[in-house]
């Protein structure tokens, strides 16, 4: 199963078509998504930092204090330029930047990650 | 004046997320014939020239607060990295782009970045305003103590009051006085504002057949090391 975290519903909905025929949940702020993270745990998550509400690096700071959670993958496609900074620490397997980001982008960490 | 820009950088935010996700939206479409195809590319290229000079702008907004850092910057490699990144835009559009380097100075001092963006905004422009199957120019070469990067388009010639605005060295703002047909003259606007935060200098000459671009950028004093 894959997260994808967005707050803007159409943006979600394009990655969510990027990821084909793995099941995915939807959550458009951090919260819902922390609540998420008491089910079944995602194989990877693919986020943005500016959510509504508390942002991408509060929900990151919430998933590495757990030890089950801090080992699943994350992938930050963001409109900020956050390719340079160095996000190993929060369990960050990438960054996508959403201005010129393709699903090809997308499924590359769907096919190493959740399949 | 300063609220104005102020306005037009709000805006540019604005618009920032909608034009990445429609982006998105053009590049989901799957199994596509050929002509619908045709048209799914034309809309990603579109919104990529968009986002692109909605960037540009967000960077004015930081330039009063100094984040860009001046340093010795190979102008060759800019431009390669330009024409590399606009290859496929020039191909798509059916025009030929020339190239010609002939600076001994390899280093000028300037903000990597800003630099790029002034020189994508003029072959953007070339690229508009010239015609099927007629090449538009980059040159890079030596004026006095000065680089020049120069583009040079075959298209309507620039009015002569916006000529003679960007002889004066400074766009004031995107009005309809530094308007060729079918644009507002923000890439102008924008290479006017990076240029000046450079100390460099834009200018215009205009020709019967179109007109040449250019910007004068100071020689690092690295330059000799090289």
């Amino acid at each position: 199963m894959i997260f994808v975290i967005d707050s803007n519903v159409e943006m979600a909905d394009c990655i969510v078509r990027a990821c084909e025929n793995n099941e995915v949940r939807i959550f458009h702020n951090a919260i819902e998504a922390m609540q998420g993270l008491s089910g079944e745990l995602p194989e990877l998550i693919f986020m943005d930092v500016m959510l509504t509400g508390p942002d991408g690096f509060s929900f990151l700071n919430e998933l590495i204090s757990y030890e089950d959670t801090s080992k699943v993958p994350v992938v930050v496609a963001s409109a900020l330029d956050l390719e340079k900074y160095n996000l190993d620490i929060y369990g960050v397997v990438g960054v996508l930047n959403k201005d010129t980001m393709k699903p090809e982008d997308v499924r590359k960490y769907v096919t190493k990650y959740a399949q | 004046m300063e609220e104005e820009v102020n306005n037009i950088l709000l805006v540019a935010a604005e618009l920032k997320s909608p034009l990445a996700t429609l982006r998105q939206m053009a590049l989901s479409f799957d199994n596509l014939d050929s002509n619908n195809e045709s048209l799914r590319d034309d809309m990603v290229v579109v919104s990529d020239r968009a986002i692109r000079q909605v960037n540009d702008l967000m960077k004015i907004g930081k330039l009063n607060e100094r984040l860009f850092e001046m340093e010795p910057v190979a102008v060759r490699g800019v431009c390669d990295e330009v024409t590399r990144e606009l290859q496929y835009l020039f191909h798509f559009n059916k025009r030929d782009l020339f190239i010609r380097y002939s600076n001994r100075a390899r280093l000028v001092t300037a903000n990597y970045e800003l630099l790029k963006s002034i020189i994508y905004n003029y072959l953007l422009n070339a690229v508009y305003y010239t015609g099927d199957g007629v090449k538009s120019e980059l040159v890079v070469k030596d004026i006095r103590d000065k680089v020049r990067v120069l583009v040079r388009d075959f298209g309507p010639a620039l009015p002569v009051d916006v000529w003679r605005e960007m002889k004066r060295g400074f766009v004031e703002k995107p009005t309809s006085i530094a308007m060729r047909p079918g644009t507002g003259g923000l890439g102008l606007y924008i290479a006017s504002r990076f240029s000046r935060y450079m100390g460099a200098e834009i200018g215009a000459v205009r020709h019967r057949d179109g007109t040449s671009f250019y910007v004068d950028l100071t020689v690092s004093k690295q330059a000799r090391l090289f």
